[in-house]
This record gives structure tokens, sequence and C-alpha cells, in this order.
């Protein structure tokens, strides 16, 4: 029940870099000292002559990628940790007994590139400045759980921040996607001050930002230290060009591409194509109104549930690379309802759910765009199973952007496709559905006790599954590709380039 | 003569009309960024936005003020040379602009005077033979080039050159402080993709034009004075045939300005098409308008200039042939 747009997606994005560069050193040993070995070229969509530094306004995938290179996370998330997260600027998250206290503990001895040393001040600098500076909404999820007007600064090193109300996954917002900067800062250019793994050397907007491994970065305190001497990060909005960029040797790692051309690709000299893995897979997802008065029969949303081919469209649709979905969002992810019956495809049953609820030969319109791979091919496919059970459905499609555009009119559609990027079901359930359900999200997320709000979430996930108004075909892992000399990109949704490795 | 006496108050008339028609279509693009489903606030704020969010954008923006209000900041500003900033940016829209377009004019010209000397030569060679075996073949070719779509043309390209031969780069990735232009290898794939794409359409008009010329009481007058061969097709008949060529070749100037965005895109083009789809695609109306504006303006401009041509191409031929 997550509403997520590409926005979202993107902010959450940000988070999935995080986690996947958590990954990188969840085993536990130090990453080797580092040696100059070279430029890595990595290319992304971008963002055109439009692009900005400033990573609390850019709403790409690449302005995340270079801001997690250029700015220090406070956190990233590592659901294999004892806290959930991997500590970065932060070196630990005290959380009072009635979860309404955070202590924050800011890892000694950082540095920004001024010399200048990373305080308990300039935390909660970066945690205002998405309100201050007037970032995209999605930047200012910490604001919505926490009480920033009343935080304190106890020492230098040491902030307390008050929650607007009890809530147990604070660290993971905390953590999720935000950066470390410097108090003060009001502008976002070549030369601000940051405390990352690599500075910016030179960026031309839409074309290419130049960035030069940081000597005084504070990785090898984390086992996070940069092997590469410089990362070149270049724009190519089109699939098919950062293809050819990869075959005609431009470029040694691309990311983002479509499951068509991943099939072409596969197999080819000197290329490797790699998949996003579990939990890190968005969930793409069928939304179904239930102001338009055929979907406020939950036999009618049962039916439609029923009549998808999920395993053709991983078949037919992703070549097999996406995994079966189960109509809830986060699979993968700790507090996953895993024991749910899988949903059946069993187009018989969904025919006479529909019969009883004196719906047969009723006519929907699914619409869809193209903001994300495969979702328009599913969406067909979808309409197609449901024109088999006796459906009147056709299919809406909207040019590139479009879907979310407007998004009054999108929640307002009778039935829509969507999707929600990998993360926590809890604190990012959007409530007005089934209300059963969405007072439990609030136990499972201030709960008192785990058991309590695993056991509250499992609950809700349990009454989405029976009684909810999405469809979950599959969950979508990003697909990158990359040169076989190019190693340690663990991309997930977003690469994190920060161990990334080039063999000469 | 007479056309020359004329052209003071020919010019005067067009570029009255020109700016009436860019005034116009300043309110057509406007119009058109109002009337798209959603807007730069839905684009950026994210669907779990509040609303309280929602209107701090909308504000932040400009956005919560009158459409016409909007229009006539807008229309004020690029009189004076300002149009405004990127609402995704910050950045002055004329920063994004100029280098885009320069890309761009420069990719075109180029492209269009290569398909000017090729379509004039091959069309002059397939006209002065209509029906011959030369002719059959180069209009195969042009036909063949007509119903092949610019994407396959361009991804054969790219394919050939770029991907199996590796002589020319796949994509165009400009060095950091340059521009694509200085980079003569960046522009050969690019260009020949524009060139193939037009040559065709170009190639028959001319061809068509020349026979029509050939056909003319001009000619069969220069015939019996004696004119045969390369003198009568480069002193008699080309200059005849070439007004509507160069109208042609004006239009498609025109249209390949904004329209080589098939091109830009597969080649990764740093152009001001490629910019406009990304602007559009987030809503940001400064630079849609802005860029809107100066294709218009370098549209009309190239229209305008290939009339002039045209006019003072005005053949003896017609104009014999209408006496």
């Amino acid at each position: 029940m997550v509403e997520l747009d590409r926005r979202r997606f993107l902010g959450l994005g940000a988070f999935t870099a995080a986690v996947v560069a958590a990954g990188l050193t969840g085993c536990g040993t130090a990453a080797t000292p580092a040696q100059n070995i070279g430029r890595l070229r990595a290319a992304f969509a971008g963002g055109g002559a439009g692009e900005t530094l400033n990573y609390l306004v850019g709403p790409t995938a690449l302005d995340f990628v270079r801001a997690r290179l250029v700015h220090a996370a406070l956190g990233m998330i590592d659901v294999s940790q004892p806290d959930g997260v991997r500590y970065g600027a932060l070196e630990s998250i005290d959380v009072s007994d009635d979860l309404t206290t955070y202590t924050l503990h800011v890892r000694p001895g950082i540095a920004f590139t001024d010399g200048s040393p990373l305080t308990a001040e300039d935390i909660l600098y970066s945690l205002r400045a998405p309100a201050l500076l007037q970032g995209l909404p999605f930047t200012q999820i910490v604001g919505r759980d926490f009480d920033l007007d009343n935080a304190v600064i106890d020492d230098e090193h040491t902030l307390t921040l008050p929650t607007l109300r009890p809530i147990a996954d604070g660290r993971l917002l905390l953590c999720q996607s935000m950066l470390a900067i410097k108090a003060g800062t009001t502008e976002f250019t070549n030369t601000t001050v940051s405390c990352g793994p690599f500075v910016i050397s030179a960026f031309q907007a839409g074309q290419e930002t130049l960035l030069t491994r940081n000597p005084d970065y504070f990785g090898a305190a984390i086992g996070d230290e940069p092997t590469l001497d410089e990362i070149q990060l270049l724009s190519i909005a089109d699939d098919n060009a950062r293809v050819a960029a990869l075959t005609g040797g431009q470029a040694d790692f691309i990311s983002g591409i479509t499951p068509a051309l991943a099939q072409n690709l596969d197999g080819a000299d000197g290329v490797v194509v790699t998949n996003g893995e579990l939990p890190y897979a968005s969930c793409l997802r069928f939304v179904m109104n239930p102001s338009f008065e055929p979907f406020a029969d939950v036999r009618v949303r049962q039916a439609f549930k029923l009549a998808v081919d999920r395993q053709s469209i991983i078949d037919n649709v992703y070549y097999g690379r996406a995994y079966l979905g189960n109509d809830i969002p986060a699979l993968g992810f700790p507090t996953y309802h895993s024991a749910l019956e899988q949903r059946a495809y069993d187009p018989d049953t969904a025919r006479d759910l529909l019969e009883q609820a004196g719906q047969s030969g009723m006519s929907v319109e699914l619409t869809v765009g193209p903001e994300l791979p495969g979702m328009v091919e599913t969406a067909t496919l979808i309409v197609e199973n449901l024109q088999a059970i006796g459906v009147d459905a056709t299919l809406a499609e909207l040019p590139a952007g479009q879907l979310f555009a407007d998004y009054e009119a999108y929640t307002a559609l009778p039935f829509a496709a969507g999707y929600n990027p990998p993360a926590l079901f809890e604190p990012n359930h959007t409530p007005g559905v089934l209300p059963e359900a969405d007072a439990l999200v609030v136990t499972a997320r201030g709960g008192l006790t785990e058991d309590e709000r695993l056991d509250a979430s499992h609950q809700a996930q349990q009454l989405l599954w029976e009684n909810g108004n999405q469809i979950g075909p599959v969950f979508v892992p990003g697909i990158d590709a990359a040169v076989d000399a190019v190693s340690g990109v663990r991309d997930q949704q977003f690469p994190d380039l920060t161990n990334a490795r080039l063999a000469e | 003569m007479s056309h020359a006496r004329g052209m003071p108050g020919f010019i005067g008339s067009r570029l009255c009309i020109a700016v009436v028609t860019l005034g116009i279509l300043s309110v057509v693009v406007f119009w058109a960024t109002e009337v798209l489903p959603g807007d730069a606030v839905g684009v950026l704020s994210g669907s779990d936005a509040t609303e309280a969010e929602r209107a701090a954008v909308r504000e932040a923006l400009g956005l919560d003020r009158p459409a016409p209000e909007r229009y006539l900041d807008w229309v004020g500003g690029a009189l004076r040379g300002d149009l405004g900033v990127s609402m995704v940016s910050g950045r002055p829209v004329d920063e994004i602009l100029v280098p885009r377009l320069l890309n761009t004019l420069v990719l075109v010209v180029i492209a269009i005077v290569v398909i000017a000397a090729v379509s004039v030569t091959i069309g002059l060679l397939s006209g002065m033979r209509a029906g011959g075996p030369l002719d059959r073949v180069l209009s195969s070719a042009t036909m063949g080039l007509i119903a092949t779509p610019d994407f396959l043309l361009a991804t054969l390209l790219l394919t050939v050159f770029a991907t199996m031969l590796g002589l020319f780069p796949a994509v165009s990735l400009v060095p950091l402080g340059d521009s694509a232009w200085q980079h003569a290898e960046l522009l050969v794939l690019p260009t020949a993709a524009l060139v193939l794409g037009g040559l065709g359409g170009t190639t028959r008009l001319v061809r068509s034009s020349v026979i029509s010329v050939v056909r003319s009481p001009y000619i069969e007058n220069a015939r019996l004075n004696g004119a045969r061969g390369l003198h009568l097709a480069l002193a008699h008949v080309l200059p005849n045939a070439l007004g509507p060529g160069v109208q042609a070749l004006a239009i498609m100037a025109a249209g390949l300005l904004g329209g080589g965005i098939v091109v830009e895109t597969l080649f990764n083009y740093p152009g001001i098409g490629f910019e406009l789809t990304q602007a559009v695609g987030t809503r940001d109306v400064p630079v849609v308008a802005g860029l809107s504006l100066a294709l218009s303006t370098c549209t009309l401009m190239i229209l305008l200039l290939g009339d002039l041509a045209a006019r003072l191409l005005g053949g003896r031929a017609s104009r014999g042939a209408t006496r």
C-alpha cells in the first residue's frame, strides 16, 4: 500500500545504494589499502543540461549516485546488522525505551575537505537542510517523524533528537538517505566542502562529472576505503546509447538497462550483466481504486489478483530477471510475511468471484506508462489475463513521465500501474484503504516490543493480501552491465561505486 | 532587377509576419505547457508529499500565481533577453539554451551543406537522364532512403561504423569544458544519420525540378543555341532548378533543428531537441518555453532566408515559360 512515484523511487534508491554499500563490508573484513588503479567511466541516464549538484533538488538516479560519492552518508541500511543499519558518519544511534528520543553519536576524526571537523552541529544542519534549502519532499523524510526544531546538541559529537511519535524504525529513517554536509552550506558547487569518498574535480551539466578520490576520507575506519583514483560519471539518457557506449569502449559500466537489452548483452564477450538481488527489487504494482464502484467489492479485487499469470510475466516480459510477487511489498526484507500462501493463477475461481459479485463482463481501463522496465508489457499481459476471465479490459498507455505527473489525477484513476522501490513496508505504508491495517501499521512502528511490532506487521500484511487493492505480480531488480575488468560495484537499485575496482 | 527592387518590401513584410507568428507561438507554447497533464510540482514533489509540501513547492516555483500573470512576466523577460531560470536546477535558461542550440546548429548546417551538394548532384544526374538506367538506379536508392525510418538508419550507422568497425565513437561524449562541435569525430555519425534521413526527399525534389526545367522552352531555346552536355546542365538547367530545392532545404533545416531528436538521443548528442524532451519530461516550463521560443525564432529565420534565396534564384525558365 505504499504510494510511490518516480521521485520517491529515486529517493529510496539512495537507500538502496546505502544497503549495497553495506553489503560491501558486511563480511567484516577491512578493505584492501588504497591503491592507485585508474579511472572508472560509469554511465547513467542523467538529467540533461538542467542537472545540478544540489542533491536536495536533483531528481535523477545520477544525482543520488554522485551525492553519495561526494557527501558521506550518516549510515547505511543493512538488515544483517543488529541495529538494521551500518554506521557511517554516525558512530551509533541510541534509542530510548519509550521510542521517543534518539541520541546520535557522531564519529570522531572525520574532516571536511577544508580541514574542519564534522560535528553534531553539522549533523543537525544536514538533517534540517532539506527543509531549510527547499529540498524536494522526498528528502524531508526525517522531518516527518522527528522534531528537529527541538533537537539538542549535547556536545561536539552528540545530538539528541525527540520524535513526533513513538517509532522503532528511526535508525532506518536517519540512515536511509541522509548525507553529512557542513553547517551553513547553502550552495552546492565544485568547491563546496564535503567529507565523502570522492571530491568533484569538474562538472558539466548533462555531460560529465569527474570525481577524484578524497585522500582524507574516513572510509578506512569503517572498511569502506575506495581504491579508484577517479570516477567519471557520464550522462547518457538513452538505454540503447548507454549500451552502445559500453560495447563501443566508451564506458566501463552502465546502469539501468532494460531486460530486453540485458538479454541481448548477455553472453557478449568481455561484458558482465548483473541483476539486483532481493530485497533490492522494486515491486511492480497495479492499484485498484475502491472508489471505482466494482472495486469496492473485495471479491472483484480478489478475482483480479487471481486472474494474473505471474510466471508468464516473469518469463515473457523479464526473461527470468524478476522475482515472483505475492501482492504485498518489501519482498526479502526481514518483516516481509513470507509465511503467506503464494497467490495462485486461478482464472476459473476469478471468473466465479466476478459472477458472485455481479460484475461478469465489467469494463475497466488500466492506465500505465513506461516508468519502470517492463511496466507497459506487464500491463498488456494483465489486460489479456482479465479479458480471459470475461472482463472488458483495455489499456491506456501514457508517454514516459506522464503517469505520475499529475498525482491527484493519478490517484483518481480506477486502475493504474505504479511501483514501490525496495524499502521496508511499515515506514512507507500509506493509510486510507483498510483502516484496520493502518492501525496495525502504527503498532508495527511504535509497539514497545519487537515481537509486538512484528506480529502487527504480519497481521497488516495478511489483511492487505486478502482484502487489499493492489496486485503485485513481480519484483523488478535493477540491471547493470560492465566490462569484465570492473568489480566491487554492488548495484541492486542504484550502484554504489565507492569500492568499485578496475583490473589493469 | 525587378526582384531586387522589390526585395526591401518583401523582407519587411516577411519580418512582420515572423514577429506576429512568434507572438502567437509564444502564447501557444505557454498554453501548451499549461494544458499538459500535471506540472513540475507533481514531478518534483513525489507521491508521498503532503499537500502542504506540495503547496510549498508550488509557491517556490511561482506556480501559485495566475497563468496570464506568469505569461506576461515571461514574455517581458524574453523581450529583455531574460528567459528565466529552470524550475528543476535553478540555472538560467540561456545557460542551458545557448550551448545546446549551437551544437544543433553546427550539426544541421553541416548536414544541410552535405545534403545540398549530394542531392543537387544526384538530382541533376537523374533529371538530365530521366527514365534512363542511371536514373532508375539513383531513383531506387533515393526511394529506399525515404522509406527507411531515421532511427533504423542511425542504428545501422552506429552498429557498423562504431560497434563493428570502431571507426567513430558510438556516443557523443564531449570532453569537459569543450563543445561537441569542437570534436569532428563526434559529428560524423550524427551528421551522416541526418544526411541519409534527408537526402532522399531533397534529391527527388531536385530531380523533379530538373526534369521540369529540361522540358521548358528556355532550355529548348538554349539547345537551339548550341548548349550541350555539362554546359547545358550547369549553366542553364541547374540555376533554374535550384529555387524549389533551396526552399526544400530551408524547410528541411527548420525541421532538423527540433526534429533531429531521434538522432540526438541515439548518439547522445547534446543538442536542443534532446534537451527539450528532457525539459518536457520534468515539466520545466521556463526551459520548455525558452527552448521552444528559440527554436521557433531559428525556424522562422531559416524559412525567411529560404524564401529570399528562392526569390533571388527565381528561374528564367519559369519566367520565360509564362511569357
